[in-house]
């Protein structure tokens, strides 16, 4: 875990979402910010984990996993840089990791602090609005994901009754 | 009887006593005349060999999902409006073999067909008809190629017009501009009156027929009965389709329409209405193989897309509902017909309506179209 | 878009455009579990000579006894001797040309139909996103693209599959990524073994930073999936004249003349399968059209 000013400032400046944010709002997210390192293979958190961080990839890729006894470690996603991951740690309904995640490249992460967010967010409504609509898009965005998968669209089509 | 040859475009009168001296020099060019036959108790199309194969003194009554023939006893030979066969099963056979392969070595050599193309005289073509003929030639015969089948058939038949004095209660040939009388296309063009028929001479073809029978000079008196008569055919149509130009525009613009939940509930996607129809040209193309699978004869045969198995590609169906396969026969008939061919698919022959054990009527369909929806 | 293809290069006979050429299987090439290349070597000196096709066109494929399928042709279109075929095994035709062997004959009729623009994007940039057995169709453009490098500016391969098994061509992405064509791929679903993307095309799509106003995006798969990249490409302003998208019907003749490939007043034979979004925008809502 890194917190040198300058390298966190330049990281939460990079991040489209947050180059919007007022002044204010950027100084509180970035009081309950850290940078973290990950190696290949790290893995950020575990199914079962208490929710601790919601997570923001700068580089690297991270992958989120599922175990199903049986089959192992089944990949349902992969996270790619400006990311967001473990959004489930602001959202009140969830109280524990529903799946891993695991870095498969080597890269960054900056860690928000989830019980100070959540506070932040009822303290301030403004930066409460901002947070919870970002989170809503992500959320929009990996149930369309999800649902994509779900329809199996590349599946082998049935062979019953097909005559080419 | 005069020397001279009546020129294309010109009227002449014949006596009905003649019309068997027509067919002979049909017959004496190659022609084999077919022509409206009561065969069975139907009204079918089959070989003519004299004139009193026609069907004189029967008529039919025509209504949506109902046919009747009935015999009156009246005296003209051409007064029946179209039963279910047509002429598009001489032009676009219902089952014709394309070629056959045979296997040789690791590859194949290729049989095409060797039987002499019939050469066809269709005697009794309704004006509807041969308008649906000449939109068949728009399908078949194109720029960039063309089907040889359609083509040698198409070339070789001659046409025999008879206009409608009489149209039955399914037709609306005179929204469309079809009929009841033929305007060019044919070869010769009949009006029956009473005693006599006025010919008018559409084509050299034509005009060698003519030649050598017994005409006469068409009087004025003639000519204004045989007007008077298609007129008054014209005004007495059972049915009418509304403006058939906007189609194309309102029925690709109401395609989730509530009515087509309508027509669903009462359409069978039995095919019906495609088999009969003159301008319907889908087909499908199937092999015959022999149990040793050396051989294989490759046939082209109808189909329809009413048929379930039509939209089917690997994995699904891209029209599954008998709402979405009503929709596209409705939408490509009267609207899309017109983006591709560049004239409508409809002829006003009304042969849809009577055949369909639904009585679903495309006029009445396409009125309720038309009606705005209240949302 | 409708190509003029002059008739010496073709293997249809005007005349009778139902008949058709014979070729030999040259070689076999797995490329997945049920997919392989199948090509095909034209038996007539002169129509091997002559044939030529554009990137995105398909053949009709005939197996005596069978039937016929259509088939993009998936080879580059600078390869004169054979004409490669990628083939999924799903019907009754394609089932058993799995059982052919080298040597083995095939009727071949073609090329059909419409291809990319691959003329009129010369100096933008170009988008290719495929799925599945979408990607056969797009490799002609890919081998294009390749050969003529100087003329586009981006040139960017988007693959989704459904696992890493299922990949085609994975053999070629090195030499895609070697002559300047960025490739990222994605599958559907995979185990920890596999440390590339995990997601739906569409969301490769989603990720990429591209300029609107100087990109084409081309697009094959299936349909549901072709939606959604659509859809990305219009959020992110793409014009729908510069979106293509290939489409697929039933097929029997392939000449716009037995009507089984209709959508709307298209004939995705003859009219297509390549579309410009444009072309399709008034149908393309339409459930079961």
């Amino acid at each position: 875990m890194s917190s040198d000013p300058k390298e966190l400032t330049a990281a939460l400046q990079s991040i489209p979402w947050f180059q919007e944010l007022e002044s204010r709002h950027f100084e509180s997210m970035s009081s309950i910010a850290l940078l973290k390192k990950v190696e290949a293979g790290e893995e950020l958190f575990r199914e079962g984990d208490k929710e601790d961080y919601l997570y923001i990839v700068l580089e690297g890729r991270i992958a989120i996993d599922m175990f199903v006894p049986g089959r192992g470690r089944q990949r349902i996603y992969t996270a790619e840089p400006m990311d967001v991951i473990g959004w489930s740690s602001v959202t009140p309904v969830v109280r524990q990791r529903t799946a891993s995640a695991r870095a498969v490249l080597p890269g960054r992460v900056v860690c928000l602090d989830a019980p100070k967010l959540r506070q932040l967010c009822d303290q301030d409504h403004d930066l409460g609005y901002v947070v919870m609509r970002r989170l809503a898009n992500v959320v929009a965005s990996r149930l369309l994901v999800s649902r994509l998968q779900l329809l199996d669209m590349f599946a082998h089509p049935s062979k019953e009754t097909a005559n080419d | 009887m005069t020397e001279l040859i009546p020129e294309v475009g010109s009227t002449v009168a014949l006596k009905k006593s003649a019309f068997n001296q027509l067919l002979a020099t049909l017959e004496g060019m190659g022609y084999q005349p077919v022509g409206p036959r009561i065969l069975d108790e139907t009204l079918q199309v089959g070989p003519v060999e004299a004139f009193e194969d026609m069907p004189r003194g029967y008529t039919s009554e025509q209504e949506p999902g109902r046919y009747r023939l009935i015999y009156t006893g009246h005296p003209r030979y051409f007064d029946i409006t179209p039963g279910a066969p047509g002429w598009k099963q001489y032009l676009f056979p219902p089952r014709v073999e394309l070629f056959t392969v045979r296997r040789t070595g690791k590859s194949w050599t290729i049989d095409e067909p060797s039987d002499p193309t019939p050469i066809y005289a269709f005697i009794g073509v309704r004006p509807c008809e041969l308008a649906a003929i000449l939109v068949q030639d728009r399908v078949f015969l194109r720029e960039e190629w063309s089907d040889p089948i359609y083509r040698t058939h198409r070339q070789n038949a001659f046409i025999l017009t008879v206009n409608c004095a009489h149209p039955c209660g399914t037709c609306f040939c005179a929204s469309l501009g079809t009929g009841p009388r033929a305007t060019s296309g044919f070869d010769l063009s009949m009006t029956e009156l009473e005693d006599m028929f006025l010919v008018e001479v559409g084509s050299e073809a034509g005009r060698m027929v003519i030649a050598g029978l017994p005409f006469q000079p068409a009087s004025a008196f003639l000519l204004q009965t045989a007007s008077r008569l298609l007129e008054d055919a014209r005004k007495r149509m059972g049915r009418e389709l509304p403006d058939p130009q906007e189609l194309p525009g309102l029925l690709m613009s109401n395609l989730e329409h509530p009515h087509w939940d309508e027509v669903a509930k009462r359409c069978l996607s039995c095919t019906n209405c495609t088999q009969v129809c003159p301008t319907c040209f889908c087909w499908d193309v199937q092999d015959q193989p022999s149990l040793s699978g050396d051989v294989s004869i490759r046939e082209r045969v109808w189909d329809s897309c009413f048929n379930p198995d039509y939209s089917y590609i690997a994995g699904g169906n891209t029209r599954p509902s008998t709402r979405a396969r009503y929709r596209q026969w409705l939408t490509h008939k009267l609207g899309s017909w017109y983006h591709q061919f560049g004239v409508s698919g409809c002829v006003g022959c009304g042969r849809c309506i009577t055949w369909c054990p639904a009585g679903i009527d495309i006029t009445a369909e396409v009125a309720a179209l038309c009606k705005e929806t209240v949302v | 878009m409708i190509t003029q293809i002059p008739r010496h290069s073709l293997a249809i006979e005007i005349s009778k455009p139902m008949l058709p050429y014979w070729a030999e299987i040259t070689q076999i090439q797995t490329e997945a579990p049920g997919i392989a290349t199948y090509w095909l070597r034209f038996l007539d000196t002169a129509v091997r000579e002559g044939y030529t096709f554009h990137p995105g066109q398909f053949n009709q494929i005939y197996l005596p006894g069978y039937g016929e399928s259509a088939i993009s042709i998936s080879s580059d279109i600078e390869e004169r001797d054979q004409i490669g075929h990628t083939i999924r095994y799903t019907g009754n035709v394609t089932q058993n040309i799995a059982r052919l062997k080298l040597g083995d004959v095939l009727g071949v009729r073609g090329p059909l139909g419409t291809s990319w623009p691959i003329e009129d994007a010369k100096g933008s940039d170009i988008v290719i996103t495929a799925g599945g057995v979408g990607l056969p169709a797009l490799r002609p453009v890919i081998y294009y693209a390749m050969h003529h490098r100087q003329d586009y500016g981006r040139v960017v391969v988007l693959y989704g599959a459904r696992t890493p098994r299922d990949m085609q061509y994975t053999r070629e992405y090195e030499a895609w990524e070697k002559a300047g064509i960025e490739t990222m791929v994605t599958v559907d679903r995979a185990d920890e073994s596999w440390n590339g993307q995990v997601g739906v095309v569409p969301i490769l799509f989603y990720r990429l930073r591209m300029d609107p106003r100087r990109t084409f995006v081309m697009t094959c798969g299936p349909e549901i999936m072709i939606r959604f990249v659509v859809f990305e490409a219009l959020a992110r302003r793409v014009p729908s004249n510069r979106i293509f998208v290939s489409l697929e019907r039933n097929m029997k003749c392939g000449l716009g003349q037995c009507g089984h490939c209709q959508i709307g007043p298209y004939f995705v034979c003859k009219d297509g399968p390549v579309f410009s979004f444009e072309q399709l925008e008034p149908y393309y809502n339409v459930e079961e059209l």
